[in-house]
């Protein structure tokens, strides 16, 4: 009896499907237990990212409440809990872990040839710690919110009856987070580079995060044991900050500015990195200053640790305390200058592709330009005392953290994302939404620096009548700035469903992590990479992996 | 526009600040309200830096829009017009330009600062003393036993040196039209002067994030002309009939009482003032009755003058129920002043 067998011939069997970190386990230990940078990655975009929603959310109840003079939705005690719980989130829990956590992890042990980041375990428990810090969070809006601003300012933050010490004991965790995370990246960036990967052939991106690792490592413990003091007075009385018990709260404020200020360099500096990245790639130009960007971003590392106190040039402090720190400030602004020149210059000349990573970028340097400069004009001592705590600040930090900050981790995010994903989102899509971020932020923050410099304070939930068309055109702003982020976040998700393939190497960049398939396998490198060329350098770029979609 | 979105009318809606100074001028370059005092260095470096800050801007943004439009990838394969990695000369240049022009902005606002902190002879011969607390402020002025509450008399062309206390949280003065901010620290003493040059009302703000109404932490200003102020026009207190001390006690009340008590009602961080009196079928108005709680006991009272005088002076001594955990800040008020207050509680009285 003949049985009609199908032969070999007849059906070959399909090859199978190159296995890719997204495909080579499934399952919900394989996530929740993973070791795989690029998992931890993944995990921590939709973590940040969640929160940046929040914060944002946050951010739009703000500005509609300050449509009208007498403030339209809250009553004063409810607005102070939103202002702060936007501050807060945005601050703590996304821009300080966004870029590092996220795109940080997925692309630095990719960028040095390496397997993984050099201790796999500690990068899993940091993931897990900004998760409990976050449900920390979360738990204190719970038991009632807070309401003492990002700034946890003494005394009013011993007095307050809200839920300080959950809220405390939650940036407590979220430091050790990012704490673990620079730990981590340190090792791996001194440990695991590939053979022939020298300091100076190392992408501008890893030095950027190698700078941000150094401050967080020595300036976060300062906060911790700043709110963990704020807890344990109010929990026990303990005379630290109050002066009702003998402390002193101008200690608070330096305690916290001693971390808050090179914080701002640990969020700015990795967006920095991806800039670098970016503006080579998608000019394809070798970067315009290497060594002198990458000694710039050691230089401010070290410099910003010595510049606190011009948060506090209205506290009082003595006259040489202001005149060292107004002069370390302005000396900051320079290494900062020149990165940003640098940055010019790199597209000067270059070619210039108008695709919307390259689009997020030219925002970032046109907004990080006006962000920058009037952080020198806050730095000029007399005029910092008018401006200080005004919206002319609060636009000036915004400027910072959402325009420069938020964008740069947008850039990436789209840089990166075919290679994390294997697809590609809507251009077109993606490019309306970055011009429409770019109109709608400076809508917002425009109107902002006028009146700031006309006296408006911060942090007011009623203001007086003559401040309300400014509040008004910022509000308008804030909520074209809010759909173009909805649109972006649409095309995103959608890319996730329907999104065409990538491409292997999808806008022609030549550091290591496109020299791996697209998505990239569980142990990065199909081969063990050795590098032999410098970096940036475009003469070696295979034009056909741009044409050829991701297997 | 959006105001048609909300069903409710917020709360806050009776909170906010009465009865501000008319808005600021604006100067001639259009950013900055009207300089009223002495201190010109601050908006000469700002207009500098701005001017700086704009023609960097201009530049780089420039560049870049150039080059975006000139040297945009055209074909796929299109290399750079240059691989220049580095230029020395134009490095060290825009190194030690922006050095040399922020070393100048360092030592023009070092020199503003310290005319700025350094309180000249004239003001600490003429020192007020601005007394903060939750959410007001209290002045005392120069060999005058007079107070104010919540709102400031300065004579012009005379320079004022401010003596700040805190009772309670970080607060801070500022003076927009001034250009002076000072921290208010608790347990320390502060010390900032100004000379106002212009005749006028002006805002001063609490600029430091203090809880619930830092934004209605306002007072308005007064600078008026040495005749004025001879007048002493701090110290008017119009308690001649009843209904005089209640409109007294009214305007107060627009300046101290408002950020935590209304008078229609509304409960806010303390009890409303209505209530506290009711009219009889007669006309004539006595007490209402009241439960408080007394060192932990509830117990019920008649409201009477020496409870709500109490009230004011020793807060805690009976705590309305229902906000016994709320803190009340003394509010150090004399006594024609208390009585204006019960003057304009009795005015509300209504009949039941």
């Amino acid at each position: 009896m003949t049985t009609n067998v199908p032969t070999i011939e007849q059906h070959p069997p399909a090859p199978a499907a190159r296995k890719n970190f997204w495909n080579v386990s499934s399952g919900f230990m394989s996530w929740a237990g993973t070791l795989d940078h690029k998992r931890i990655g993944i995990m921590y975009l939709i973590g940040v990212s969640s929160a940046f929603l929040c914060g944002g959310l946050f951010a739009l109840l703000v500005r509609l409440h300050l449509w009208e003079p007498h403030g339209m939705l809250f009553s004063n005690e409810t607005y102070n809990q939103i202002f702060t719980l936007h501050g807060a989130f945005m601050v703590f829990i996304f821009v300080i872990p966004a870029i590092p956590g996220s795109l940080g992890n997925m692309v630095l042990p990719l960028m040095l040839g390496a397997k993984d980041v050099a201790l796999p375990r500690l990068n899993l428990l940091s993931f897990y710690l900004w998760c409990a810090g976050t449900a920390l969070a979360i738990l204190a809006i719970v038991l009632g919110g807070f309401d003492t601003g990002w700034t946890f300012y003494a005394p009013y933050s011993l007095y307050t009856n809200k839920a300080v010490v959950s809220i405390g004991l939650g940036i407590f965790m979220l430091g050790f987070s990012s704490i673990f995370t620079g730990l981590n990246f340190i090792v791996t960036t001194h440990k695991l580079r590939a053979p022939g990967m020298t300091w100076f052939r190392m992408p501008l991106f890893v030095w950027a995060l190698y700078a941000t690792a150094i401050l967080q490592v020595l300036a976060t413990p300062v906060l911790g044991i700043t709110v963990l003091l704020v807890a344990f007075e109010r929990i026990y009385n303990i005379g630290i900050f109050d002066p009702r018990l003998g402390g002193d709260p101008v200690l608070f404020e330096h305690f916290f500015w001693f971390y808050s200020h090179p914080a701002v360099y640990i969020m700015v500096l990795p967006a920095f990195g991806i800039i670098s990245e970016l503006v080579s790639v998608h000019s394809r130009k070798p970067l315009f200053g290497y060594k002198l960007i990458a000694f710039s971003s050691l230089a401010i590392a070290i410099i910003s640790f010595l510049v606190w106190g011009h948060h506090m040039f209205t506290s009082g402090q003595s006259t040489y305390a202001l005149f060292a720190f107004s002069f370390l400030t302005f000396f900051v602004a320079i290494p900062t200058a020149i990165k940003e020149f640098s940055w010019v210059a790199t597209v000067y000349k270059g070619s210039i592709a108008l695709n919307s990573p390259m689009l997020y970028t030219l925002a970032f340097l046109i907004i990080f330009a006006i962000g920058g400069l009037t952080g020198v004009i806050l730095g000029a001592l007399n005029v910092d005392i008018h401006l200080h705590d005004t919206y002319f600040v609060v636009a000036h930090f915004h400027y910072v953290m959402m325009g420069s900050i938020a964008l740069a981790f947008f850039a990436g995010l789209h840089h990166w994302w075919p290679k994390m994903f294997g697809v590609m989102y809507d251009e077109t899509l993606a490019k309306i939404a970055a011009v429409t971020i770019f109109i709608g932020f400076n809508a917002t923050f425009i109107p902002q620096f006028i009146m700031g410099s006309r006296g408006m304070p911060r942090r007011y939930a009623t203001y007086v009548p003559e401040y309300a068309p400014f509040h008004q055109a910022s509000t308008i702003g804030a909520m074209v700035l809010g759909s173009g982020v909805a649109l972006m976040v649409y095309y995103l998700v959608a890319s996730l469903f329907q999104g065409r393939k990538a491409m292997e190497n999808q806008w022609g960049g030549v550091t290591l992590e496109w020299h791996t398939p697209t998505p990239p396998p569980l142990e990065n490198f199909e081969e063990p990479p050795i590098v032999t060329t410098e970096v940036y350098d475009y003469s070696t770029l295979d034009l056909e992996t741009m044409r050829t979609p991701a297997r | 526009m959006f105001a048609q979105l909300i069903q409710d009318p917020p709360a806050t809606a009776i909170n906010y600040i009465q009865n501000p100074a008319a808005p600021a001028a604006i100067d001639e370059f259009g950013q900055l309200e009207k300089l009223a005092s002495t201190f010109h260095h601050v908006d000469g470096l700002f207009y500098f830096t701005y001017a700086v800050c704009i023609f960097f801007f201009v530049v780089i943004t420039g560049v870049l829009l150039f080059s975006c439009i000139k040297y945009r990838r055209k074909t796929f394969d299109q290399p750079p017009a240059s691989n220049t990695t580095h230029n020395t000369p134009l490095e060290v240049v825009w190194t030690v330009i922006p050095l040399i022009i922020v070393m100048v902005m360092f030592a023009w606002g070092f020199k503003g600062s310290l005319d700025m902190t350094t309180v000249p002879f004239e003001a600490s011969r003429n020192m007020y003393k601005a007394s903060a607390k939750q959410w007001d402020w209290t002045f005392s002025y120069p060999n005058d036993p007079a107070v104010s509450y919540g709102e400031l008399w300065l004579q012009v062309n005379k320079p004022a040196g401010f003596l700040l206390e805190s009772k309670d949280v970080l607060h801070a003065f500022y003076m927009p039209a001034m250009r002076v901010k000072r921290d208010v620290i608790p347990g320390r003493y502060q010390t900032l002067w100004f000379e106002p040059t212009e005749i006028g009302d002006y805002h001063l703000f609490c600029a430091e994030y203090c809880g619930e109404g830092h934004s209605t932490m306002y007072t308005k200003v007064h600078v008026v002309s040495e005749a004025d102020y001879q007048k002493r026009p701090w110290d008017v207190w119009d308690d001649s009939t009843p209904a005089a001390a209640a409109k007294s006690g009214r305007s107060l009340y627009d300046r101290i009482c408002f950020t935590c008590h209304s008078l229609n009602g509304t409960p806010m961080t303390g009890p409303s003032w209505k209530g506290l009196f009711v009219k009889g079928p007669d006309g004539k108005i006595t007490g209402g009755q009241r439960e408080v709680f007394v060192g932990g006991q509830k117990q019920t009272i008649t409201v009477d003058d020496a409870y709500i005088t109490e009230s004011i002076l020793k807060p805690d001594a009976k705590k309305a129920a229902g906000f016994q955990n709320n803190a009340m800040p003394t509010q150090a008020l004399d006594e024609r002043r208390i009585k204006g207050i019960i003057e304009l509680m009795k005015s509300l009285a209504e009949t039941n």
